[in-house]
């Protein structure tokens, strides 16, 4: 378990999301220069973060489009050709 | 980048103008604009194929019938994907609890890629590895409950800042910082154990 202060895991999702103030951020880092158990943490959030950033973009299969024209109701473009 | 943003939205205003007056081809040009984003995230939080697309493109023919009601003034992007974030909760909400823990459906991209593997034999060292983590990041994904996987799929495949996120999925940004923050721990503690 874990006793460092909570703070420093709010401190770690902070900076992850940029979203941190310089003295927190400074805290922060010298709270991981001196405790490899926040270190392993911080690391560990880190390595999962590029691991998804790793993620190939999927595209949508051939076909896709003409499958969403496929499936609109047909009365709105009747209310078109009405005008 | 923020000029690019500015000038898309631009465009989709007009595509949906034309489309209130009753053309149809201007809809189209909206789905071929975001055709990938939609099915992507559709695909990252079902984790299957065939449902993405069913998904994906139910999104769009509920965004065309409701096109009026959509505000000119905000971000299409986040409108479309909040109807299709929706249509994909729902559909996990029908599902059994333990499907996301399933070995894989028959036709889906996980048995491609091993029997791929197999049949290709000696597949160079770090093309098999690359192979490996896509698979397993579909793995971890799916492993994640709901509620942090919908946030962490925004937040880390769309790349989207924190406030649009919450504008999706219609969740105030403390909560939506929570989510991420704990969707990021459970990531931590699921890849740790592995």
């Amino acid at each position: 378990m874990n006793t460092c202060p909570e703070k420093i895991i709010d401190y770690m999702h902070a900076y992850l999301d940029e979203d941190i103030r310089p003295e927190e951020e400074r805290e922060l880092q010298e709270h991981l220069a001196n405790c490899s158990e926040c270190k392993e943490i911080m690391d560990g959030l880190e390595e999962s973060i590029s691991f998804l950033k790793s993620a190939t973009q999927i595209k949508a299969p051939a076909g896709f489009v003409d499958g969403v024209i496929a499936r609109l109701p047909k009365e709105k473009s009747q209310v078109g050709a009405q005008r | 980048m923020e000029r690019r943003r500015y000038a898309l939205d631009e465009l989709i205003n007009k595509r949906i103008n034309e489309v209130l007056k009753g053309k149809q081809d201007a809809f189209e040009e909206i789905v071929i604009l975001f055709q990938h984003r939609l099915y992507h995230v559709c695909y990252r939080m079902l984790n299957n194929k065939q449902e993405a697309e069913d998904i994906a493109q139910e999104a769009f023919v509920r965004a065309y019938i409701n096109i009026h009601t959509f505000d000119q003034k905000r971000k299409f992007s986040t409108w479309i994907f909040r109807i299709a974030t929706n249509l994909c909760i729902d559909r996990i909400r029908k599902k059994k609890p333990d499907y996301h823990l399933d070995a894989e459906v028959p036709g889906t991209e996980g048995l491609t890629m091993y029997s791929q593997i197999a049949a290709a034999g000696d597949l160079p060292e770090e093309q098999i590895e690359k192979m490996e983590a896509q698979e397993r990041i579909r793995y971890e994904i799916g492993r994640l409950p709901d509620k942090y996987r919908s946030v962490i799929i925004l937040r880390y495949f769309e790349e989207l800042p924190l406030q649009e996120i919450g504008d999706i999925l219609e969740l105030p940004l403390g909560t939506v910082k929570t989510r991420v923050h704990r969707g990021r721990e459970a990531l931590r503690k699921q890849m740790g154990t592995m």
